[in-house]
């Protein structure tokens, strides 16, 4: 026989034997262990062993659009319809975002996602905050009128929205306030409650904390209530990991953290007699997507298939709606370096596509001058080019799950699978995710991670090209113009607003409180439905909040690490 | 940090008190807790309080903490209202203490920070081994500062 | 008068003028272990006796902090001035720490009839900074009618609390693992008050019921001790709190100003000296001692002998030192 046909009949197990020697002998004393964010460790090679055999193929794979939805939640995924181009716009006044919303519409973006000044994170109205540090990283909105100029020229019924509002989302019921005036009904009005999810807020992201954590938690079920019959093609609830990642959650951690929660969430609204086939549907995800490429994609991989699981053989889903794990994706803002920006644009193309190849449903993609300041109008463009060139010129859509198949991303997604389910035992063993937050566990746990990772970043272990290698001596950050608003458009809004609370009714503004206030302390009325009343009045946001704050507490989450 | 100035940290007593703190509208806390937890690993006491303190809360608890060195975390644009702090901790005697800022610092707008009275400045990417050193130092020269201004 | 005698009376003074910065400075310098701290407590001492002491203890997860927060929005509403002392452990190795417990207490941030002042333990075995007593007497002068005093207690070494307050307070809550392992013996027994916070919990009534059945097996005193159910995040349960603590206040023996101070000095006094006692003998390299240990291993003596032997011997010695 010659050479070539002994290679041939060689066994498997013989070449990958040999292959091995090679690899040691050639690595010599170069060779070291690597693990990924989540702690587990990277091989250099994987091959078929590391395959499901194909009985396993149905149970743990299935089909896209088939249960358990590990390669895609729809039969067609992007090749039938890629995901939304949904980019954060958010500064200044509400002609400020009318315009930049306009030219990002333009420009490709297909959905809105509006994000309010910090000073609306707080709960304050624009009169109530010194002057230089409004809009400058969110739209002033503080009432129904605000939003109407935000939304000028912007179909209501064919376009989905979502607002960065959390409890008691006075923004989306400025929204509804301003569909109801346009003549656009509810039932055409679609997009998400993007913020929704108390729980990550109170964990990781203190930014969005506006009422205590009992006080949220009713709040969000009141909304989820009122929107299941009146704005029936909204999702009502977002759960959101991308906090918890950017506070530090391993990318394993984030999805346990996130579904531990959405299974409280789902549990709060059964216990009020919602049945799972009518919310689940419109439960959706929203996660940050981290520059650790393959590790991403096999995170979501995995959470499909856990999330099908859980709902159907947890929390009572008889409906395949119910099962599906619909994601709206963020690329990472810390994994970009405010040295040597530019370089941003590399990153986020990465990360954008590591979402893509992931089955995602809808993407913001961030602009490279995120670290330094809010996107000016030629970055926040870059970002959505981004997103086009990979739909149309990387041929990414043209198979589903191209992924899939890979040794390696298969075998990952199995012990991505694995770790998130430790770590959602860890927390069920304590009673689930509110015990948990309310204990500060979630929040220690997180901190770890955090500090683990800031370690190895001081070290040297993680590198990171312009900040602790591949330094430029002349790394000035003063190339990046900020950019903030017009300091006497800002003025001329602010007055604007206080005038036009000196000529509302005040006796319609305090009805309209006291029958907020009537069902804050009610058991069984529906706040959220008082707060949208209540915004038709002429309430602004901040007299919203403040009620609601006085009645249902404002809660100091804080523990330390 | 030179020899004489090791023996002057170590006999400080008590050790330095260091307010870790936001001001402004932002609430993203990771790097602030970060530093915290360092300076504590560094023998300091560490008063940590959530963001959105106001000011006027921040001076008060100065005054009543006898703190002797304040970290203010900036990531947004609430840095644009740190004069408007120093001057208040000044007009409440707490000349003394000295102030470091942390986080995202346009390059353009740190001057306007020193000419307040801001010691230091750290921008993203400060390693640990630079805050625990110069946090050290200012705690060292306000503990001095103190003395002078106090007596005795 | 010296120099450093003329700074120390005049910061007392200043202390007792409403100074904020003078009365924090001078904790400060009371809290350490300085010359000029102690010159300063001397200073202060006379003036001091007419605060009320109350200790906040329990287990971590209780909700201390929360529920002093309420505390003292009651009491401010009743128009009296309240401080907080929130002690916190330090780290043993670093000697560092992250003191946190004013983070709940937040709305009172601005409120002048309000002061509150966290300090670490640095190692302190009983779970209080060691010259607590000094600090509380600072406060004392700047006129405050009410020291709160929180300080975490999980076991029996943390029972030193006990000595400083005049009300001790401890706050359990329900679900912490094992209901009644925060209230292990020491701690039950230093109680003047127990509150179970929390009480909303679906726990709190057999965390009631099991505190209970401990009272009862208790001395005649404990048995008096009321058990207060708080919500400690709404204000539920504080009005009786506070009214709870008036009324122990006023059962305790009639004390007037002298007779706080006295009771307090005696304290003060004990705590140093039993420090004091301790470094001697730790130190102590005197063959004559070696051999008194020798003897304590070997069974010729026992410990009560070889102590007042050490006592009677040190007592002595040092008074021989200082003639």
């Amino acid at each position: 026989m010659s050479d070539s046909k002994k290679t041939d009949s060689q066994s498997m197990a013989d070449a990958g034997q040999q292959w091995e020697k090679q690899y040691a002998q050639q690595i010599g004393n170069k060779d070291r262990v690597i693990k990924n964010r989540s702690g587990i460790e990277v091989q250099p090679l994987y091959t078929p062993d590391n395959l499901q055999d194909s009985t396993e193929f149905q149970s743990k794979l299935g089909f896209p659009g088939q249960f358990p939805y590990t390669r895609g939640i729809y039969p067609t995924m992007h090749r039938g319809r890629t995901w939304t181009q949904r980019q954060l716009v958010g500064l200044g006044t509400p002609s400020d975002y009318n315009e930049r919303l306009r030219s990002m519409l333009d420009l490709g973006a297909t959905a809105i996602s509006l994000i309010p000044c910090n000073s609306g994170f707080r709960g304050v109205d624009c009169d109530a905050v010194p002057l230089p540090l409004l809009g400058t990283c969110g739209t002033v909105v503080n009432t129904a009128d605000h939003m109407d100029t935000c939304l000028d020229q912007v179909a209501l019924d064919q376009i989905s929205t979502a607002m960065n509002d959390p409890s008691p989302f006075t923004m989306f019921a400025f929204l509804l306030n301003v569909a109801k005036r346009r003549g656009v009904s509810w039932d055409k009005i679609t997009g998400t409650s993007n913020q929704s999810d108390y729980l990550s807020h109170f964990v990781a992201n203190h930014m969005f904390v506006r009422l205590s954590l009992p006080g949220s938690r009713r709040v969000l079920v009141d909304h989820i209530e009122f929107c299941r019959e009146r704005v029936p093609n909204w999702n009502a609830m977002s759960i959101v990991g991308q906090h918890m990642q950017q506070a530090g959650a391993t990318p394993a951690e984030t999805i346990a953290f996130t579904f531990a929660s959405a299974i409280q969430h789902a549990e709060d609204c059964i216990a009020r007699g919602m049945d799972p086939d009518s919310i689940l549907p419109r439960f959706t995800f929203f996660f940050d997507i981290s520059i650790s490429f393959f590790e991403e994609v096999a995170k979501f991989r995995a959470a499909r298939r856990i999330w099908a699981r859980i709902v159907r053989d947890q929390l009572g889903g008889k409906d395949p709606k119910s099962w599906r794990f619909k994601f709206h994706g963020q690329t990472s803002g810390i994994d970009l370096t405010a040295q040597q920006p530019i370089n941003n644009i590399s990153r986020v193309a990465i990360q954008a596509m590591s979402g893509i190849l992931s089955g995602i449903q809808s993407m913001h993609t961030d602009a490279y001058d995120e670290p330094i300041t809010c996107p000016s109008e030629e970055t926040a463009k870059i970002a959505v080019a981004t997103q086009n060139i990979l739909r149309e010129e990387a041929h990414l859509c043209d198979v589903i799950d191209p992924l899939g198949g890979s040794y390696y991303v298969e075998r990952m997604t199995d012990q991505m699978e694995e770790e998130i389910l430790k770590t959602m035992e860890k927390i069920s063993a304590v009673g689930g995710m509110y015990k948990a937050v309310e204990s500060g566990l979630v929040q220690s746990m997180i901190g770890d991670s955090a500090m683990a990772y800031q370690e190895k970043i001081e070290s040297g272990e993680q590198k990171i090209v312009g900040l602790n290698c591949y330094q430029d001596e002349d790394d000035s950050m003063e190339e990046i113009p900020t950019c903030r608003p017009d300091p006497e458009a800002m003025k001329r809004h602010v007055e604007a607003f206080k005038a036009f609370k000196k000529a509302r009714s005040q006796r319609t503004v305090n009805n309209a409180l006291d029958d907020l206030t009537r069902a804050a302390n009610s058991d069984d009325e529906n706040i959220f439905s008082r707060v949208v009343d209540a915004t038709e009045s002429g309430v602004s946001q901040g007299e919203i909040i403040a009620c609601l704050r006085d009645e249902l507490g404002f809660g100091q989450p804080l523990t330390i690490a | 940090m030179g020899q004489s100035a090791t023996d002057e940290l170590s006999i400080l007593s008590p050790p330095p008190r260091v307010l870790i703190t936001k001001i402004g509208l932002d609430g993203h806390d990771r790097g602030s807790r970060i530093v915290a937890a360092y300076l504590r690993d560094a023998g300091m006491e560490v008063i940590y309080t959530p963001p959105w303190q106001s000011i006027e809360s921040v001076v008060q608890l100065a005054l009543q903490e006898d703190i002797d060195l304040i970290g203010v975390s900036s990531l947004a644009t609430d840095h644009l209202i740190i004069p408007d702090m120093m001057t208040a901790l000044r007009d409440a005697r707490l000349g003394a203490v000295e102030v470091f800022v942390g986080g995202i610092i346009p390059e353009q707008e740190r001057p306007a920070l020193i000419a307040a009275g801001v010691h230091k400045i750290f921008g993203p990417g400060a390693k640990r081994d630079e805050i625990v050193e110069s946090a050290q130092q200012m705690a060292v020269s306000a503990r001095k500062n103190k003395q002078q201004e106090f007596g005795g | 008068m010296s120099d450093v005698n003329q700074f120390a009376d005049n910061m007392v003074s200043r202390v007792r003028a409403g100074d904020i910065g003078a009365l924090a400075r001078s904790i400060s310098l009371v809290d350490s272990f300085s010359d000029l701290g102690t010159l300063i407590h001397h200073s202060a001492r006379p003036h001091a006796g007419h605060t009320e002491v109350v200790g906040i203890t329990g287990p971590p997860g209780a909700g201390k902090s929360t529920l002093i927060n309420a505390l003292v929005a009651g009491l401010r509403k009743q128009g009296r001035r309240v401080a907080v002392v929130a002690v916190d452990p330090s780290s043993p190795i670093t000697g560092g720490s992250v003191l946190g417990d004013r983070t709940r207490m937040g709305e009172h941030s601005c409120d002048p009839g309000v002061f509150i002042r966290s300090l670490s333990a640095r190692g302190h075995l009983g779970g209080l900074s060691a010259n607590i007593l000094r600090v509380v007497d600072l406060i004392d002068i700047a006129g405050w009618d009410l020291v709160i005093v929180e300080t975490v207690g999980a076991g029996q070494s943390e029972t030193e609390i006990a000595e400083i307050a005049d009300i001790n307070v401890v706050i359990n809550a329900p679900g912490l693992g094992d209901d009644v392992q925060a209230i292990k013996a020491g701690i039950l027994e230093i109680a003047d008050i127990l509150v179970i916070n929390k009480a909303d919990s679906p726990l709190a009534q057999r965390t009631e019921r099991q505190l209970k059945a401990m009272l009862q097996l208790r001395r005649e005193e404990c048995q008096q001790v009321p058990v207060i159910n708080t919500i400690a995040t709404d204000g539920s349960g504080v009005d009786k709190l506070i009214e709870a603590i008036t009324d122990k206040g006023r059962l305790k023996p009639k004390r007037n100003k002298k007779e706080r101070l006295l009771e307090r000095t005696r304290r003060l006094i004990a705590q140093e000296a039993a420090e004091q006692v301790k470094q001697l003998v730790l130190k102590d390299q005197h063959p004559d001692t070696s051999k008194l240990l020798e003897s304590v291993i070997s069974g010729d003596c026992n410990y009560d002998q070889a102590i007042t032997r050490l006592l009677s011997q040190h007592y002595t010695q040092s008074k021989q030192n200082e003639d």
